[in-house]
């Protein structure tokens, strides 16, 4: 069986009430749900926070899964809606918080050599939509189908996406190959 | 450098990060284990649109006996056209209206495509069918279709919301606007089963306006609506 027909049938046994079902998909889709939320460069204890919620949500709404549709699309759809929530929720506090002369947490490029990057430092330079169309594609292995579903887009945009994604990493991978 | 290079240090970086801690996971399924009942999963997207499309031309039929079908009397065949080019407008709305609520569904065109197609092609299909250059008591009469098609919109909204209720809306504005454009075209299709104006400028612009109007202000009303819940997000 093929691993998108294996996570559908544990869906479904899941939507059933088979708690065993439950417990398996939470192994199994955790790491890379954390990688999702830990690319767009949040704290780990934050990713641990919207992984706890993304999960606590998609239990609420586990019957709104259609047996048979890939279950990626879905849990990434309802991931990255926690994950807006998430900004816009810290974008109403942060905007009620004086500043402090403290700088945020973000990866500052540094010069190294690139099989030695960390996932953030690799993605730093991509805007945010290119971020997590590249995340998906390429480190959870969605099909440009399955993230067109799950970022409510189309395929054209995602492929673009993509393209200009690749197109700034294959220009900073270079630039970091003749630095080294 | 390419792109399969760059795949492998993207699939390098990526092994290399941290898994999430055992004791999390252990947490999280123990946090959903009481509440781990069978549910009913959604009926087929193709039952819910159907049934916002039902709920669209009864509300739309019914505001019309009650107001009298004066236009449609009016009207000859070809202006009859008109129909066609809501219902299939209706019928999209509601595939996307239903697309909305279910996540990581398969989209035909995003709400704000639709919303812009729908105007477009009403104002494109008043301005062929209905030629009559006259403007009497352009804004009286237009004020009252306006006021009549939102209406008309309300009770579809209303109605549509309750038969998506076990839906879930990823993005609640986008869904409100694909939500207030089929209620809006209910609307349009309401006046044109109803009022015997056919001044090109009167359909042209304060018919189409209610399927704008009515878009605009299911957003306000989600948006509203989720300001007075915070904590539901």
């Amino acid at each position: 069986m093929h691993p998108g027909g294996e996570l559908e049938t544990l869906m479904v046994r899941y939507q059933q009430g088979d708690f065993a079902a439950a417990t398996a998909l939470v192994r199994r889709l955790s790491p890379q749900l954390h990688r999702f939320f830990a690319v767009q460069f949040v704290s780990r204890t934050s990713a641990d926070d919207l992984l706890q919620e993304t999960w606590l949500r998609l239990h609420e709404v586990r019957h709104t899964y259609r047996p048979g549709e890939p279950v990626l699309p879905w849990l990434y759809a309802i991931a990255r809606h926690i994950r807006v929530d998430h900004y816009r929720k810290s974008g109403r506090t942060s905007a009620r918080e004086q500043s402090l002369d403290e700088t945020p947490e973000m990866p500052a490029p540094r010069a190294a050599p690139a099989a030695t990057l960390t996932m953030e430092e690799m993605l730093a330079p991509l805007p945010e939509s290119q971020r997590e169309v590249v995340e998906l594609l390429k480190i959870s292995g969605m099909s440009l189908e399955e993230v067109a579903r799950a970022t409510s887009s189309s395929v054209g945009s995602v492929k673009q996406k993509a393209f200009r994604a690749y197109e700034k990493l294959r220009e900073r991978l270079g630039q970091m190959g003749g630095a080294s | 450098m390419r792109d399969g290079d760059i795949d492998d240090i993207l699939k390098k970086a990526a092994e290399a990060q941290p898994d999430p801690d055992p004791a999390l996971l252990d947490r999280i399924a123990a946090s959903i284990q009481p509440n781990t009942r069978p549910v009913r999963p959604l009926p087929p997207p193709w039952v819910l649109a159907c049934g916002l499309g039902l709920i669209g031309a009864a509300t739309a039929l019914i505001v019309a006996a009650l107001l009298g079908f004066h236009g449609i009397h009016a009207m000859n065949d070809i202006q009859a056209v008109i129909f066609v080019g809501v219902a299939g407008l209706a019928g999209r709305a509601a595939m996307a209206w239903t697309a909305e609520m279910i996540p990581g569904s398969r989209r035909q065109e995003g709400p704000a495509a639709l919303l812009a197609l729908s105007c477009a092609l009403l104002v494109a299909l008043f301005a062929i069918l209905f030629r009559d250059d006259l403007a009497e008591h352009f804004v009286s009469q237009g004020m009252a279709c306006l006021k009549a098609g939102l209406m008309t919109a309300a009770p579809v909204g209303v109605a549509g919301w309750w038969l998506l209720r076990r839906g879930f809306a990823v993005n609640p504005a986008s869904a409100a606007l694909a939500a207030g454009t089929l209620a809006g075209l209910a609307g349009v299709a309401m006046l044109e089963l109803h009022c015997p104006n056919f001044q090109t400028w009167h359909v042209l612009i304060w018919h189409t306006a209610v399927v704008p109007v009515s878009a605009s202000v299911a957003v306000l009303a989600v948006r509203l609506a989720r300001r007075l819940s915070p904590a539901r997000g």
